[in-house]
């Protein structure tokens, strides 16, 4: 992950939820049409629930606290400890709503006025009907991107050991060749590997986020840094860092063992048989892809690898992985009527891709990326924001009901 | 109004006040900050970052009551959760950095100071924005939904609530007001106290919303069967360290006090009470220890101190 300030931070996971509202797990409707509706009145002393049976799917509870102290309403799982459901700080007098999305079962409701104790009114809420399924349709896609996702970890690990073999045994010519390419498979899926939080500011953090986090500097910025230290300091672009002198060779061996550890850690997590991603996941990561690349310490600005240069393997790499994306939905986004969204976004695709090949290709390598002038990271950026935007649309055009 | 509208505003009040509080203190001690080193500019965006959290709040309260989808129990938690540990590793981050950044301090305080602050203006409006927004997304569902329900004067029960975030906000007023008039030696000894044990606070919480979440092992599941000793001393009634809101009352105001001080709660479970002691202790210890190093050194320099502390009232 390129290494955000805490304020963007902040920022992006608060929209994050504002923009994914709609579509993930996290959010439940607040009137679905079929939704249940029922009354609960609570005083302080019992938790009157109008009815103690329901059907399985969205269910809203209409709180009303008649009494004069604070209160709460729970739904609890069988075992009486689980919540499934909670809403706090319902003030005396006030009306508060609670929906959950509930699966055939054996459910408690209780309140707790004063927010005390075990709570008043303990009672017994069963939910029949259905269990709530997805279409094996969209299993089918999201298990095609799963196994994508493990192809290129299964790549990547290889990529990462030849290239950290070539830095320990101090092949520098060596390892700075095989630098931007050990990256490709990482830059390709990089949202799924943020989903395992401790994972990616090992492998991808460039040194002020580390820092920022207090985190150990490691992974392949580290590197990278060590690497091409020198020749920063002497242009003199970098005043360099009394925290980062050259690596001994031991130091070397240890800081590849650990980017190639992380690297299996990786793939081992993303092979588990748990292991496993929404349609939304998908999605929303393609957009992912692109945000990186135009964040403020992205690629764009060139400043994910700026002793390296290489962006533009990454860049690339980056759009590569939103294509698989966008290429794994596609049926689905036709069948929701959505052809012209897929239609333009490959148009977008191409355009980027052809503009990109001007600048080289992973074999033949991408010119430095310090020698790409702004007018030309401007035209980038134009074609880059191009294809994000109708990408953007495309969750809701595949995510339905 | 009626003979049961007293206690019904003081109850909505005290939500307002507990909600509050912990982002009032959190704020205040920002602003002391910014103010003790003269950088009024610095002040400025806190008050951007607050009022960014504030008005994203709102919105996003607004949305998730009014619109067409709401946020689940789930998410609720998990987010409140993260984010208030996200403000425990920032706020961390300011104290010790800080001490850093002032600890070879001579005649360059300000110098050093104002490099600390430089993108650091924007870090510290950051802090303020998160530790608004953590507790603002659920002050503002809750004040939303006072102000949709029906009857009893909903306007009241909005009106108590936002009286109840005032008071929070006087209080960290005269935080602010103390703060600033003890000078700069112990403004950062006593600062960085207060932060650490909020943070604490926060952190504890934290976890707890995770534990509801069911991200954390807690009292919200059955000890699994066959579980170890170790899980099972965290999981089901045995995760509970104490309960005593019988002996504090969490609706009360020095319940609500303590909760958005210390974040003390009358029901905690070992892995808060854990927590809480597991962060306040190294970082109070490495930050108190930092800190008298640092007074004795500036002792010996006592004349930049005095410059650097300008326009204050000199050093004691």
């Amino acid at each position: 992950m390129i290494p955000v300030s805490p304020r963007m931070r902040a920022a992006s996971c608060l929209v994050a939820v504002a923009a994914s509202a709609l579509l993930l797990t996290a959010c439940v409707p607040n009137a679905a049409p079929d939704a249940t509706r029922i009354a609960v009145t609570v005083n302080d002393t019992d938790c009157a629930v109008e009815t103690a049976e329901a059907a399985s799917g969205t269910v809203t509870f209409d709180v009303r606290n008649d009494g004069e102290q604070v209160t709460e309403f729970y739904v609890l799982g069988s075992n009486e400890l689980t919540i499934v459901g909670e809403v706090e700080n319902i003030a005396p007098g006030a009306n508060r709503e609670l929906t959950v999305q509930v699966g055939p079962g054996d459910y408690f409701t209780s309140c707790k006025p004063g927010m005390i104790g075990a709570g008043v009114g303990r009672a017994a809420f069963t939910v029949t009907g259905d269990a709530v399924e997805t279409s094996p349709e969209e299993d089918a896609v999201v298990a095609q991107y799963v196994g994508y996702v493990k192809s290129q970890t299964e790549e990547l690990l290889p990529q990462v050991q030849a290239f950290v073999d070539a830095y320990a045994a101090g092949d520098d010519a060596e390892a700075k060749r095989l630098f931007p390419l050990a990256r490709i498979n990482y830059e390709r899926i990089e949202p799924t590997a943020e989903q395992f939080g401790d994972l990616d500011p090992k492998i991808d953090y460039r040194k002020p986020g580390a820092d920022e986090e207090g985190l150990e500097f490691t992974g392949f910025h580290r590197i990278e840094m060590d690497l091409w230290n020198a020749e920063a300091v002497a242009d003199g672009e970098y005043t360099g860092d009394p925290d980062l002198t050259p690596l001994t060779p031991e130091e070397r061996a240890e800081l590849g063992a650990r980017l190639v550890a992380d690297v299996t850690e990786l793939k081992e997590q993303v092979a588990d048989p748990g292991f496993t991603l929404t349609l939304a996941d998908i999605t929303e990561g393609a957009k992912g892809l692109l945000d990186e690349i135009a964040a403020p310490d992205g690629k764009l600005p060139g400043e994910e690898n700026e002793f390296a240069h290489t962006d533009l393997y990454d860049f690339t790499a980056n759009v590569e992985g939103a294509q698989v994306a966008v290429d794994t939905v596609r049926d689905l986004a036709v069948a929701n009527g959505s052809a012209d969204l897929v239609d333009e976004l490959d148009q977008r695709f191409d355009d980027m891709f052809a503009l990109l090949a001007t600048y080289g290709d992973y074999e033949g390598g991408f010119v430095s990326y310090d020698t790409v002038g702004q007018p030309e990271r401007n035209e980038l950026a134009a074609k880059l924001s191009a294809l994000s935007e109708p990408l953007s649309t495309l969750t809701a055009a595949v995510v339905t009901d | 109004m009626n003979e049961e509208a007293a206690p019904r505003m003081i109850g909505t009040l005290m939500i307002g006040l507990r909600e509050g509080l912990e982002a009032a203190l959190v704020v205040s001690v920002l602003l002391a900050y910014v103010r003790q080193l003269g950088r009024r500019d610095a002040a400025v965006k806190i008050w951007i970052g607050v009022g960014a959290a504030v008005l994203l709040s709102l919105l996003l309260g607004a949305v998730l009551t009014f619109g067409a989808y709401g946020l689940s129990f789930r998410a609720q938690e998990i987010i409140g959760g993260s984010l208030s540990i996200v403000a425990v590793a920032m706020v961390t981050w300011m104290v010790l950095w800080m001490l850093r950044a002032a600890r070879g301090l001579s005649g360059e305080l300000r110098g050093q100071v104002d490099r600390a602050l430089l993108g650091g203006g924007w870090a510290v409006a950051a802090i303020g924005f998160v530790s608004v927004g953590r507790e603002g997304l659920e002050t503002a569902l809750f004040i939303w939904a006072t102000t949709r329900a029906s009857d009893v004067a909903p306007l009241v029960g909005f009106l108590s609530a936002v009286s109840g975030i005032l008071l929070a906000a006087l209080l960290g007023w005269a935080l602010f007001r103390g703060m600033i008039r003890i000078d700069l030696t112990r403004f950062f000894r006593w600062s960085g106290v207060l932060l650490i044990v909020f943070a604490a606070g926060v952190l504890a919480y934290a976890v707890h919303d995770l534990q509801e979440a069911a991200v954390l092992p807690g009292p919200f599941a059955a000890t699994p069967a066959g579980a170890g000793p170790l899980l099972a001393a965290f999981t089901g009634d045995a995760a509970w360290a104490f309960r005593i809101p019988h002996l504090i009352a969490p609706d009360g105001a020095l319940g609500a006090v303590l909760k958005g001080t210390l974040g003390f709660s009358p029901e905690m479970t070992k892995l808060e009470v854990i927590a809480w002691f597991a962060y306040l202790v190294p970082v109070m210890t490495l930050f108190l220890r930092a800190s008298i190093a640092q007074e004795r050194s500036i002792r010996t320099r006592k004349a930049a101190v005095e410059r650097a502390a300008a326009p204050s009232k000199g050093t004691p």
